[in-house]
């Protein structure tokens, strides 16, 4: 337990003082806070433009900001952590293992009394405890954002399933982790390291949703899932095949309905029970790598 | 009678066809500073991969103050501190950042008071909150020899030690293992084709040729099986020769 836990916070510190990593955490805090900057000016103008109209008696309708949720505010995150979140996850990932192998560490590391398991649970627990840090920290901005739009604090219900959403990004996030932690461990180049899981990570986000939904590209960079097939049974067939792999697509899914978007509907809990599989299924794969694997050097 | 701080039998290692280490059967009794001798390929980082259990072998044994490479190798990784050739480490954390690191993989809890204690044995104060990245070669060799240390080891591995040092850190360097003997009691085995640092440095030798173990001896006992006016690099091109 004791060098998991050193090999976790070695991680977070190691992760914290690399530039590029900083970097992308920053662009993501901050593309979460523009959002809700945005959302709070677009409330702003069609409110004070939806006050004058009435107080012209232009119109009668109810302000069309009154009857939208607060967490409607939230939905670009969605978008955002599978856009950026997934790719700020896989360099973390290809990082964490790629550091030991690079700068030949590896040695000094497994010469220890360290088993491999050890050591790559307590990398897993750091990235996820800085990707936990993260998703926190755009919370409490998406929160508190929120709360200075509506004029009254969030409520418990809302709290809550904004919470929810943060915990559905952590597992999409660590599945991206991984990802880029296993091809940190087997790639014999550094470039391919980063290369082959961005690749993955695009044919997951955008070819496989695309071949089961009719070809509908744009519908891919909504923060809701992709719209239900136009009923032709070989898309049809296509989607249910792909389904399973298209996590993204059953993250969007069940942050939509954790978020009580309207235009999603029904129970999140396969597309959340599908994620953790995956999410299992890599720690599984990453944790069982060889000692060899992880002690051999790049060909650069 | 004193006993083996590393004992091989039969050690073997092959990689595909070519056996990098063949039946390498050895004793080195614990207090003894020990240097491998070998050319490029020899099979003397090999050797040491396997003492600390970074390879297994393909067949035979080792045992490391009494733990078994095969059976018990968590035993022998306590046992043992490591300085691999060209030391890295962690660049953007700092010295006392890198050494915590490591220490605590060794089972020490709270490891700032002995870090300090072996760097002031080291005498490599100053440095603790400065980059690893910015150090020089000899600087990182300190650090590689602290980080070894850290967790007073029975047996030191040190593989090619002097590999890439200016003369003043070659000199500190010997110095800094004969004083690991002689305080510490710690058991050395060195890596090195430098013959000069063998005879500064060792207490007994034994000369690697492609895999095989070719001559293991004492110091003393090496130089007086040769006429005096041979040095021990007339006596190591012998022994080498002589084998093939």
């Amino acid at each position: 337990m004791n060098t998991i836990l050193t090999s976790a916070r070695h991680e977070i510190l190691c992760t914290l003082r690399a530039r590029v990593a900083l970097l992308l955490l920053v662009v993501f805090l901050g593309m979460v806070s523009l959002s809700s900057l945005i959302g709070w000016i677009t409330n702003t103008t069609v409110t004070r433009v939806y006050e004058k109209i009435l107080a012209d008696g232009l119109t009668t309708a109810p302000n069309p900001f009154a009857a939208v949720s607060a967490l409607y505010y939230s939905r670009n995150s969605v978008i955002y952590v599978v856009l950026i979140g997934a790719l700020m996850a896989i360099i973390l990932g290809v990082q964490a293992t790629l550091r030991d192998r690079k700068s030949a560490t590896a040695d000094l590391v497994l010469s220890r009394p360290v088993n491999t398991v050890q050591r790559l649970i307590g990398q897993f627990l750091g990235l996820g405890a800085v990707i936990a840090a993260v998703l926190a920290a755009s919370t409490v901005i998406s929160g508190a954002s929120i709360s200075i739009i509506m004029g009254a604090p969030l409520g418990l219900d809302p709290s809550v399933r904004l919470i929810g959403f943060a915990a559905l990004s952590w597992a999409l996030m660590m599945i991206f982790a991984l990802l880029g932690m296993l091809t940190g461990l087997y790639s014999r180049k550094e470039t391919t390291a980063l290369l082959v899981p961005f690749v993955i990570w695009s044919a997951i986000a955008f070819v496989l949703p695309q071949i089961g939904t009719a070809a509908r590209p744009v519908a891919l960079l909504n923060p809701v899932p992709a719209l239900a097939s136009p009923g032709r049974g070989s898309f049809d067939l296509i989607g249910a095949v792909t389904g399973p792999f298209t996590i993204t697509e059953q993250f969007k899914r069940a942050a939509s309905i954790v978020l009580r978007d309207d235009s999603v509907t029904g129970s999140p809990w396969l597309s959340i029970l599908l994620l953790v599989a995956v999410l299992i299924a890599m720690t599984w794969i990453v944790v069982v790598t060889p000692r060899r694997t992880l002690r051999s050097g790049l060909n650069e | 009678m004193t006993t083996s701080a590393i004992s091989t039998a039969a050690l073997t290692r092959s990689f595909g066809a070519h056996q990098a280490l063949s039946d390498l059967t050895l004793d080195v009794p614990q207090g003894e500073v020990f240097g491998l001798l070998g050319h490029n390929g020899a099979g003397k980082t090999t050797t040491v991969n396997l003492l600390t259990t970074l390879l297994e072998p393909t067949a035979g044994d080792a045992m490391i103050n009494g733990h078994s490479v095969k059976t018990d190798a968590a035993g022998v990784r306590q046992s043992i501190g490591y300085l691999p050739e060209n030391v890295q480490f962690y660049d953007n954390l700092t010295l006392l950042e890198n050494l915590r690191f490591f220490a605590r993989l060794s089972g020490l809890r709270r490891p700032d008071a002995r870090i300090r204690d072996v760097l002031t044995f080291l005498d490599f104060t100053g440095h603790d909150n400065q980059r690893v990245g910015t150090f020089s070669k000899g600087m990182r060799q300190r650090v590689g020899i602290a980080q070894a240390v850290l967790h007073a080891p029975a047996v030191l591995f040190l593989d090619e030690p002097t590999s890439g040092l200016d003369p003043e850190g070659v000199r500190t360097l010997r110095e800094t293992i004969v004083r690991l003997n002689h305080e510490f009691g710690m058991t050395i085995f060195m890596n090195t084709h430098l013959l000069s640092e063998v005879t500064k440095t060792c207490t007994s030798i034994g000369i690697l040729n492609h895999g095989r173990l070719v001559h293991h001896d004492s110091m003393s006992n090496t130089l007086a099986a040769f006429p005096a006016d041979e040095s021990l690099e007339d006596i190591y091109f012998q022994l080498d020769s002589a084998a093939v």
